[in-house]
């Protein structure tokens, strides 16, 4: 984790979903890039984060990218943030004794279902070996965890409308990498909504 | 046959390495303190859990120390350290008083503190402080220490347990980094927030890190110093405090100038 940096959120509001991410890449204490997004689409409703080792940011990438597909030409339908949470904690416990240095944070919405009319946006969380947690709030991820902890403890308030989540991940995100020697060099945030997802990046420190 | 037994393994070959004894003369208490200054005011806080590992040693040891009637000390890090820091420390303005005929005031106490704590530079006391109180010219004021001594004076700052937790939020409250004010208003100036307001930023401070860090609970004490003069009816009118918080005023230490102490004191989630 502390050998490339980088740092995931994702927070619940009111019929919405946000996740964002850091976007340096370093070597240690050197910086090396500040174009390294960490947070990745699965489907237009379902983005996923994977802070932690670079490399095995992109294996796993491809690596859920193969099994997503795979599922999506058998099934004939698009996975649901759920099932690709319990995808991804497999992939990670396949690897047990010899781990992805990964922690994932996975945000959607599940699309309604006769069974499931009116389903709850969800995200959930694991640590390197697959262990699942999927919070009523907020998840994070990544070198600033701990700051993340306490910003986002501080302003996240429940059913919070579209633009007052992406108002509060911002801040939350940019003010916790802000602290963190190893996250910053730029953010970007992606809202996800019913019937749309909104990318911004954001003007952030450089230092 | 036992002329030829093979002698037990105990005396001719060392089963184990030998062990290596070592004191180690500190520990971390745990526990977070934070301070915020205002225009004519200054607030200190600390919660008062003390623990070791994880167990828990007293659900109420103190960590913020009132030292003259406009300023207060507040230390984490080593419980055993900080105490007999404070002894120190108060002994000194006692010695102050009696060879000046006065109390000593906050910037002297500040440059004071450095000097007792660059004087243990290679055995240090294993404390992080944090002064806040009244300067000279009336207005609220912060000063925080490394454990040799080095300080500075701030608007705000938070040490201890949960400082990764609680300095970006302070980062973003009171310093408004991140934010910009809305076209046509006036420029954010850090150190100039309502009493009302620093109160709300501290108490959610603390719920906060008590709620995501194991060395941080059990109750809250927060010290509020105000200039000598200064109304005090956005601390003890109706409607100001929380139901489950309490406030008592201090009584002035010496001769009193007017400045006022007050302590409020609030309980914090004890799992």
């Amino acid at each position: 984790m502390e050998l490339n940096g980088g740092s995931v959120v994702a927070m619940i509001g009111k019929d919405c979903v946000a996740i964002a991410s850091d976007l340096r890449l370093g070597n240690q204490s050197v910086g090396v890039a500040s174009n390294f997004e960490k947070v990745f689409p699965v489907n237009d409703k379902l983005y996923y984060g994977i802070p932690g080792l670079a490399s095995d940011v992109y294996t796993l990438r491809e690596h859920l990218r193969f099994r997503v597909n795979m599922y999506r030409m058998k099934e004939e339908r698009e996975i649901t943030p759920k099932t690709f949470t319990h995808l991804v904690s497999s992939t990670l416990y396949e690897k047990r004794f010899g781990p992805f240095f990964v922690e994932p944070v996975v945000a959607g919405i599940p699309s309604p279902t006769p069974l499931d009319p009116h389903p709850r946006p969800f995200i959930s969380t694991m640590d390197t070996i697959g262990c699942i947690t999927t919070p009523k709030d907020f998840a994070v991820a990544g070198t600033a965890a701990d700051k993340l902890y306490g910003v986002a403890e501080g302003l996240w308030e429940p059913d919070l409308e579209p633009e007052d989540l992406f108002e509060t991940i911002s801040q939350t995100l940019l003010n916790a990498v802000d602290r963190d020697a190893l996250s910053g060099w730029g953010v970007v945030v992606h809202l996800i909504t019913a019937d749309k997802v909104v990318t911004r990046t954001l003007r952030a420190r450089m230092d | 046959m036992a002329l030829y037994a093979q002698p037990p393994t105990s005396y001719s070959v060392p089963t184990t390495a030998p062990i290596e004894h070592r004191f180690n003369p500190y520990s971390d208490n745990g526990g977070t303190i934070l301070a915020i200054a205002g225009k004519d005011f200054s607030v200190i806080a600390g919660d008062t859990r003390q623990s070791e590992g994880y167990s828990i040693q007293t659900r109420y040891a103190r960590k913020v120390w009132q030292l003259t009637d406009k300023v207060v000390l507040a230390t984490n890090g080593f419980a055993a350290d900080g105490n007999n820091f404070v002894k120190r420390v108060k002994q000194r303005l006692e010695w102050y008083e009696h060879a000046h005929h006065k109390p000593m005031g906050l910037k002297s106490i500040a440059r004071m503190i450095q000097t007792i704590l660059y004087g243990k530079r290679f055995f240090p006391y294993y404390v992080y402080n944090i002064l806040g109180g009244i300067e000279e010219d009336g207005s609220g004021a912060v000063y925080s220490f490394d454990p040799v001594g080095s300080y500075e004076r701030e608007a705000c700052r938070a040490a201890g347990a949960a400082q990764s937790l609680i300095q970006p939020f302070l980062d973003n409250q009171v310093y408004f980094k991140n934010q910009q004010p809305a076209p046509g208003s006036a420029p954010f100036v850090p150190g100039n927030l309502p009493l009302s307001t620093i109160l709300s930023l501290v108490v959610d401070s603390f719920t906060s890190a008590t709620e995501r860090h194991i060395e941080v609970g059990d109750g809250m004490e927060i010290y509020v110093v105000m200039n000598r003069g200064r109304n005090t009816d956005d601390l003890l009118g109706p409607g100001i405090l929380a139901e489950s918080m309490h406030v008592e005023e201090l009584g002035a230490l010496g001769e009193g100038g007017g400045e006022k102490t007050f302590l409020v004191t609030s309980p914090l989630k004890r799992d």
